[in-house]
């Protein structure tokens, strides 16, 4: 390791200045959960690092709008997400899963901005947030751009990010009635990276049938992926058994997931066939489940 | 069947359950480890390791690396050579060089270190260094490499440590470091008569010890000594074998160890203690070199193994012939794999009472990082095939897997396959203990909760012999005062063995275990012990410390006739050394030391009529719960027996169970190094190579400790520390076959193995979706 700046800006948009666009050994500080990880690696030797632990509070924040919106600051840690009220009793499916995300100490040192802006496809938390339908407030030298959390990525720890933005806030649209589930399905121990992560937010219609089917898969391909033919087989359906296998059918077909040591490409496919009606079926389940742990 | 005996001695302290003395210590964060201590001028080495699995040294430029502000310099092998001109260790072989030398036999072998105050300025420099090879073919696979032409060591030179090797000397052109050979009976003759003959070829993968503590050895060089600080558990080894490359007397040598962080076989013989004496005898200051986690991968690792087993069995289940042949996949550098594939090799056939026996036990030379010791000492790969086996033939002759085993297990008094008679091996009892605790006499309740699920249980048993011959010597010391310090080389490196020895000699002298200090090993204090290893250190160190303080009560009778007083208790000590000496003076030292009876094998049949002074065995029984769509194995359930003779300590002895099975049930399901076919490691870290955590374990999990005596062990205890490790993963596999009916024979047993298994047994390709 070589030396480096050790940057602690006192606010967003100072942190904003300190970083540069065409310089890939300036980076930004959430947690750092990642980044040491990558020094340690090798992988990254920064010239400077821009901590953002002493930026405005207000980016650590999380509150709700007048339209039952969660506006959660991009410095708020993964910690605090999991044990805030309003995500227990409004966004059950996050909470859940966010018990199960990494582990105790890096949930109480990782940010919510951090995590979604370094990109690795096997995180837990872009296909849920994807989705619930969730924007990111991406702040650069010029302001302040809305993109869907969906949208961030583009490729394998490749997103739409300038190397000076910052992702300054999530807001996430209320679930509300709608019924979700998130499957992370892990192949070797319990605490292990997903092999396939599923993310299945449901609408219902007042006939019983399924309204918007939002279904988003992580892990098993470059980046998060909607899949979209399976949304438009179920939407309006019934969630019937065969309909359930036909559509993880029908995602697994369609998609080019790729292979690593947590599975082969066919085993990841078969996951995913599996677990599509599955995790379907247990947000079908959660219907008068509170939050669990 | 274990001879009941009244214990000579009535302390009142073995047989209870005290927390480790170590505890607060390291609660508090007090605890001695080696990678705190910081000398004064010292320097961090940093490893430069080979990139490439096999190739010629052409050469070695560490200019740009020297150039770095702050580095101090960079040695190479040909700078070894200036303080140890012949610079190749082992236990077994002298087949590792401090530095590589001339050739680099696996990725990852140290080939220069940069030496600098700020060890992040050496791991900078270390970017720096060029080296150019000339590549060489490479083999890896433990099988191809006995007939390959690829050559890992062109000479093989035993360490001559130990004499059952000294027949390898000067053999050349092959990989095959040693081949132990046993015969028993007539084996043709026996698959010729046989209502049944079974054959089967079972695999196991190599995987890492992952002591939490990585390993790490500093050098103090002084005026015509050293000494050495490192988190070994051999210190004794260690002070013998730099003496041997420098050429030194022992006394030159000090070796002292901390507590380790976990060892589990990784910190055995020498690891980096060779290369910091050579750094600082180069340097003429303090050296240290401290691993990472990813670093211990190319370290020491657990062999890789096949093994081919074919069985005769009659019509009513007797097994009547057996004919095993085992390949141990050493990687580079031997280490103690011809050891394991002898020591353990000669209990290949399980522990059943089989009248002809043939085993064929190789060590194998492979460009893999290097295997040796790891918990279980090659146990837990023979068991996997012999109860793999039992299982099979169970199965095909329709008998309850456990009637099957009562049927054909070695009793007491009858000739294991070496000959030696068993004594003290409470085997029908650990298996009858572990059905009972499985309930195995009602069927298994299979209802689940969803289609998908399926329900099975598997026992299996296991059995190990007590590595012999080997050494241990004690010393216990009363102050004037009356309080006792024990002396012991054994390493407690968090199996407990300081509260265990203090219980022990507490027993003897009538002292309370927490009121004992036990020293740390330290070569200029603690006298010698063979190794910290295969479960040894209780029964061995055991005795030798029940013989020091059996040593002490004598010569406090002496002091009392002397003195003309009655009372020679060690209660009474401080009142006789004080009539001696007239003041609080002296001491009352007693010395112990044990090395038990043995005969070795003969060379061409492998027969002893004393192979070992004890056998260790452990059974579990498993249920599962298998995801049929997926392949999931969930354990629900899991139950550890063992026969350790007394327990000492049996709070930590349940806990050392608990611990043994999880870990051989992360190797058993998942842990695996993984290898491209240029010999690449893909995944040394903890990121991608995962160990059990709290979430892997079973849901409900039992162990047991059965009423059992080994005579001629001390207080009637034996080794524990393995016996957990024997019958976890042949359980697993009986038990998964149980649920969804497919048999897996190699591990680990991932998700996706089964799956593939279960696809296939369906007629089903994977592919199609």
């Amino acid at each position: 390791m070589t030396p480096f700046e050790f940057s602690r800006p006192e606010s967003l948009a100072q942190a904003i200045s300190m970083l540069d666009p065409e310089d890939p050994n300036i980076r930004p500080v959430g947690g750092g959960t990642a980044v040491i990880q990558m020094m340690k690696a090798g992988v990254l030797r920064p010239t400077r690092l821009v901590f953002l632990d002493r930026v405005e509070a207000h980016h650590s924040e999380i509150r709700l709008d007048a339209n039952g919106q969660l506006h959660v600051g991009g410095l708020t840690r993964l910690s605090a997400l999991e044990h805030s009220a309003a995500v227990q009793q409004g966004w059950p499916v996050l909470a859940r899963a966010l018990v199960s995300l990494s582990n105790v100490r890096v949930r109480h040192v990782a940010t919510l901005g951090g995590s979604l802006a370094h990109g690795d496809p096997h995180m837990d938390l872009p296909p849920i947030l994807s989705a619930l339908g969730a924007h990111a407030v991406v702040s650069g030298p010029k302001g302040d751009r809305m993109v869907l959390v969906e949208d961030l990525y583009v490729g394998y720890y490749d997103t739409i990010l300038a190397r000076n933005e910052l992702i300054a806030k999530v807001i996430i649209p209320p679930q509300g009635t709608r019924l979700a589930a998130y499957s992370k399905v892990t192949t070797r121990s319990h605490h292990d990276w997903p092999a396939l992560g599923l993310a299945v937010v449901l609408g219902q219609n007042p006939d019983g049938r399924l309204g918007a089917v939002s279904l988003v898969m992580g892990a098993a391909t470059d980046r998060p992926t909607r899949l979209v033919s399976a949304e438009k087989l179920l939407q309006g359906s019934l969630a019937e058994d065969h309909l359930l296998r036909e559509a993880g059918a029908l995602a697994a077909a369609e998609l080019d997931i790729v292979g690593d040591s947590h599975g082969s490409a066919d085993y990841k496919k078969q996951l995913l066939r599996t677990y599509l009606g599955r995790t379907v079926k247990q947000a079908l389940g959660t219907a008068h489940q509170g939050v669990t742990k | 069947m274990n001879n009941a005996q009244a214990p000579k001695h009535a302390g009142g302290q073995v047989g209870r359950s005290v927390s480790r003395l170590e505890s607060y210590d390291k609660v508090t964060g007090q605890a001695d480890y080696t990678h705190n201590l910081v000398l004064p001028r010292m320097l961090y080495g940093k490893i430069f390791r080979s990139t490439v699995a096999h190739a010629r040294i052409l050469g070695i430029d560490g200019s740009q690396a020297s150039k770095l502000p702050g580095v101090h310099s960079v040695v190479t092998g040909q700078d070894v050579l200036r303080v140890i001109p012949d610079p190749y260790y082992g236990p077994a072989f002298h087949d590792q060089p401090v530095l590589a030398l001339h050739k680099v036999h696996y990725v990852g072998e140290p080939v220069a270190v940069v030496l600098s105050t700020d060890p992040h300025i050496a791991e900078e420099a270390c970017h720096l260094i060029v080296v150019d090879y000339e590549e060489l073919p490479a083999v890896f696979d433990e099988r191809q490499a006995c007939t390959s032409q690829v050559i890992v060591h062109e000479k093989l030179r035993p360490a001559g440590t130990f004499p059952d090797l000294k027949h390898l000397a000067g053999r050349t052109n092959t990989n095959i470091a040693l081949d132990f050979h046993l015969k028993r009976g007539d084996v043709d003759k026996a698959f010729a008569e046989a209502d049944h003959v079974f054959e089967h070829t079972f695999r196991t993968q190599q995987v890492m010890h992952t002591p939490l503590e990585p390993m790490v050895s500093i050098a103090e060089p002084g005026h015509g000594e050293l000494t050495i600080h490192t988190a070994s558990q051999s210190p004794s080894f260690v002070r013998i074998e730099i003496a041997r490359l420098l050429g030194w007397p022992e006394n030159r040598v000090r070796v002292r160890t901390g507590t380790l962080g976990g060892g589990f076989g990784a910190k055995l013989y020498i690891k980096l203690e060779a290369l910091v004496t050579a750094l600082a005898l180069l340097s003429h200051r303090p050296v240290k070199i401290s691993l990472t986690m990813e670093e211990q991968f190319f370290t020491i690792t657990k062999h890789a193994s096949t093994f081919r087993m074919k069985t005769a069995v009659r019509k009513d289940g007797t097994i009547t012939g057996r004919e095993c042949e085992v390949w141990w996949n050493g990687g580079a550098a031997a280490d103690i794999g011809p050891r394991v594939t002898q020591k353990s090799g000669f209990t290949a056939p399980g522990p059943y009472d089989i009248d002809n026996i043939r085993i064929a036990s190789y060590a194998v030379y492979t460009n893999l990082p290097p295997a040796g010791a790891f918990r279980g000492f090659g146990i837990p790969q023979l068991v996997w095939a012999y109860e793999s086996q039992s299982d099979i033939i169970a199965r095909a002759l329709k008998m309850d897997p456990v009637a099957f085993r009562m049927h054909n297990l070695l009793k007491e008094g009858r000739p294991q396959a070496t000959g030696t008679l068993m004594r003290d091996a409470a085997l029908h009892l650990v298996l009858e203990r572990t059905a009972s605790r499985m309930n195995w006499e009602k069927p298994m309740e299979r209802a689940t909760s969803a289609a998908h699920l399926r329900r099975g249980r598997g026992i299996g048993l296991g059995f190990k012999a007590v590595v012999a011959p080997t050494t241990s010597v004690a010393m216990i010391n009363l102050s004037g005062d009356g309080s006792c310090i024990v002396y012991s080389s054994t390493v407690e490196m968090g199996q407990g063995s300081d509260t265990a020895m203090a219980l022990m000699a507490g027993e003897v002298l009538g002292i309370q275990a927490e009121k004992i200090k036990v020293v740390k090993p330290d070569t200029d204090v603690t006298p010698y012990d063979m190794a910290t290893l295969g479960s040894r250190s209780t029964f061995h160190m055991g005795h030798a410390v029940r013989l020091a303080a059996e040593d002490v009560l004598l010569k406090l009778q002496v002091m009392a006739t002397e003195l003309g007083e009655s009372d020679c208790s060690a209660a009474n000590a401080a009142n006789l050394l004080k009539k001696k000496y007239g003041m609080q003076a002296g001491n009352v030292i007693g010395v112990g030391n044990y090395i038990p009876s043995y005969t070795p094998p003969n060379y061409e049949t492998g027969q002893s009529e004393n192979i070992t002074p004890n056998w260790m065995i452990g059974a579990c029984g498993v249920e599962v719960e298998v995801d049929i769509e997926t392949g999931h194995v969930k354990i629900l359930r899991m139950e550890n027996v063992v026969d350790c003779g007394t327990a000492i300590n049996p709070q930590i002895v349940e806990t050392q169970l608990s611990g043994a099975a999880i870990m051989q049930l992360g190797i058993s399901m998942f842990e695996e190094m993984e290898f491209d076919d240029m010999g690449q490691l893909r995944n040394a870290s903890f990121a991608e190579y995962k160990i059990p955590g709290m979430q892997d374990i079973p849901v409900v999990m039992g162990n047991e400790i059965v009423q059992a005596r080994q005579t001629n062990g001390p207080f009637g205890a034996k080794g524990v520390g393995e016996s957990a490790t024997f019958g976890v993963a042949s359980a697993i596999a009986e038990a998964i076959e149980d649920a969804v009916g497919v048999r897996l024979t190699t591990m680990p047993m991932k998700p996706e193995t089964v799956y593939r298994a279960i696809a296939k047994a369906n007629g089903q390709a994977l592919a199609n979706p």
